[in-house]
């Protein structure tokens, strides 16, 4: 495992995405390294969704190469590609929790695919993947409609971990969660991060979270890389957009 | 490459060795086997052979661990890198909360009963409600006609009875096929041919025809209701009707058991023609009773009497599908999930009721001597 730290877990390279005439990305390069946490920023219509969604595999980009641990993504078999996907956790930004499903067995969905365990490890398992995303153990038999939205985002988490992946995704974790609920997100996530050394690669319009957790920002604008680097680099952009976004914040010390 | 996850003592307990693949995607640690019970305070955790760990890995050993007394915390770990390590102190932290019991009883016979039981009498205590409901909001609509939609009155009859009709006409028309058949064949035996269309006339009109079309609608029109609202409820579209100053009971349910109200009975006579119809075509070709002697024993047997009979039961079918199918949507829980429950419950109830008022129509008749 540890020798693979060398390769970056994403490297998106010359990337061309066009939806329905409309391009998307224009040529949009850059890689994500092993164990840190990379926040996606950018204004609404950048194509940060998009661009998540052609990386887990979902979308295929119209040029360019994209590769998770190495591996192409899009010349991938579909076998290969969904033994890709395992190693890759994906906390989608409403849940997208089973609603018919209670929390347990929520997560022990991808365990029942995956993974030759009996039904009372497969609970065990799910009930330590609960407990990692730090919700009570009253959790487990409760149906996602009878969580609140932030226990909801951590049942998904909760999922998204059920098969121990090296890298995971996050859409907006901390949209709408109030600003406690998401700070004690944003620490659970890097002390996910930290502990299990899971990379992470979030889109966010948070700024907390960027000043809080984030190891390294990739800002995308009009379908291009704006820039990549520490908060403190990308501060440095001389660009209207990052300049605004900033300046909400500028009495903060980064 | 991937060992089999194992855990080994030395033969003076001082060192316990992890070994091999203790992650789920390459080992399975759930089988490796307990150690032996013994003094283990003194020991040592080796992990210096480990080729993974995940956190269900480092569950089970933990799990291990505690089995023969050992405390995680105390314990001296040896041999393992950052990540490693980083896991097991993850792990043994979040392990108490992962164990409380929270289970919720097993779901007995009894208690399905009971459940069972307490719902239906909800559904009847909600049903009545809403037609108390309904027809006070019935009753202010008749003091301010201006307040009645006319328009979605107008959207939802099309749905309910113009795009019905053909669906209606088909079935019904078989189905007095059928019957004419099938009766034919019984009283051919006793000379008794003109008789068919005296049972013809009478069981199209007074029962296949406004039960049948009631079912029909139920399933159609009915379950598209609350799927609708519930729809609607889920999208909050409803919270932004009553936002607006708007009553979603004027706006949406009105008009659709009024549009109901006035559909059923046109669709029971539609129905009853196509029935007659069926029937009509049946018995010349199977019993030669020609048009013109079918139309005159039609004359004397089917009184506007029978005729009423049926066509007086359908609104008040539509009044019951019209208020479960409303009130099913309204009270939708919101998920997805519970679109599904309470289209598949409005199609339940409004059959079951459907057929238990036509039960009821069925005594008050004989009561009556119609």
């Amino acid at each position: 495992m540890d020798a693979h730290s060398a390769v970056p877990v994403i490297e998106v390279r010359d990337l061309v995405t066009r939806l329905g005439g409309a391009t998307i990305h224009d040529g949009v390069s850059f890689a994500v390294p092993a164990g840190k946490v990379v926040a996606l920023i950018g204004g609404s219509g950048s194509g940060k969704s998009v661009l998540l969604k052609v990386i887990i595999g979902l979308l295929r980009p119209t040029a360019g190469v994209v590769r998770l641990f190495g591996e192409e993504v899009w010349t991938l078999a579909e076998d290969d590609l969904n033994r890709l996907r395992q190693r890759v956790g994906m906390l989608f930004q409403d849940g997208a929790l089973f609603s018919s499903l209670t929390v347990a067995q929520n997560v022990m969905a991808p365990l029942e695919e995956h993974s030759s365990l009996a039904r009372d490890e497969r609970m065990e398992v799910a009930r330590l993947k609960i407990a990692l995303a730090d919700l009570p153990a009253s959790a487990a038999d409760k149906l996602p409609n009878e969580l609140s939205g932030g226990m909801r985002k951590r049942a998904a988490l909760a999922r998204a971990l059920a098969l121990d992946p090296e890298l995971l995704f996050l859409d907006e974790p901390t949209s709408g969660l109030d600003p406690i609920a998401a700070r004690a997100f944003d620490r659970l996530v890097r002390s996910l991060c930290d502990n299990l050394g899971i990379s992470v690669f979030l889109v966010t319009h948070d700024l907390d979270t960027l000043l809080n957790i984030c190891d390294e920002v990739v800002v995308l604008g009009q379908g291009r890389l704006l820039g990549q680097g520490t908060l403190a680099e990308i501060r440095r952009i001389d660009d209207a957009w990052i300049r605004e976004y900033f300046a909400a914040r500028s009495a903060l010390e980064v | 490459m991937a060992a089999a996850s194992q855990l080994t003592a030395d033969a003076d307990m001082r060192r316990i060795r992890v070994s091999g693949a203790w992650d789920l995607r390459s080992g399975d640690p759930f089988q490796v086997p307990a150690l032996p019970e013994g003094a283990w305070a003194e020991a040592v955790l080796d992990g210096s052979g480990l080729t993974g760990l995940d956190t269900s890995g480092a569950y089970v050993l933990l799990q291990r661990l505690k089995a023969v007394g050992i405390d995680p915390a105390t314990l001296r770990y040896e041999g393992f890198d950052a990540r490693q390590l980083g896991v097991l102190r993850l792990v043994t932290e979040r392990w108490p909360q992962a164990l409380a019991p929270a289970r919720r009883g097993a779901r007995g016979l009894f208690y399905r009963l009971g459940f069972g039981a307490e719902q239906a009498a909800a559904h009847l205590r909600g049903l009545l409600a809403f037609l108390g409901r309904f027809t006070l909001e019935a009753f202010r609509l008749l003091a301010r006609p201006r307040r009645f939609r006319v328009r979605e009155w107008v959207v939802q009859l099309q749905a309910v009875f113009v795009d019905a009709i053909p669906l209606v006409i088909a079935m019904i028309f078989l189905l007095g096929v059928v019957f004419a058949y099938l009766l034919g064949f019984q009283a051919r035996q006793y000379g008794a041919n003109i008789f068919v269309v005296d049972g013809v006339a009478l069981a199209v009109c007074r029962e296949l025809s406004p039960v049948i079309v009631a079912i029909l609608v139920a399933g159609r029109s009915g379950a598209a209701m609350t799927a609708q609202l519930g729809t609607m409820k889920v999208t909050e579209e409803i919270d932004a009707i009553a936002v607006q100053g708007l009553s979603p009971f004027d706006v949406l349910v009105t008009p659709r058991i009024l549009a109901l109200l006035l559909a059923l009975p046109l669709l029971v006579f539609v129905g009853d023609v196509a029935g007659l119809l069926g029937g009509m075509f049946t018995i010349r070709g199977q019993l030669d009773i020609g048009y013109t002697l079918f139309y005159d024993r039609l004359n004397s047997v089917l009184t506007m009497d029978t005729f009423l009979v049926g066509l007086v039961k359908a609104p008040v079918f539509a009044l019951f599908i019209g208020l479960i199918g409303c009130r099913m949507g309204l009270g939708v829980a919101r998920d997805a999930r519970a679109v599904g429950f309470a289209t598949t419950s409005t199609v339940v109830q409004s059959i079951v009721s459907v057929i238990l008022l036509d039960a009821l129509f069925a005594i008050l008749q004989v009561r009556m001597g119609i």
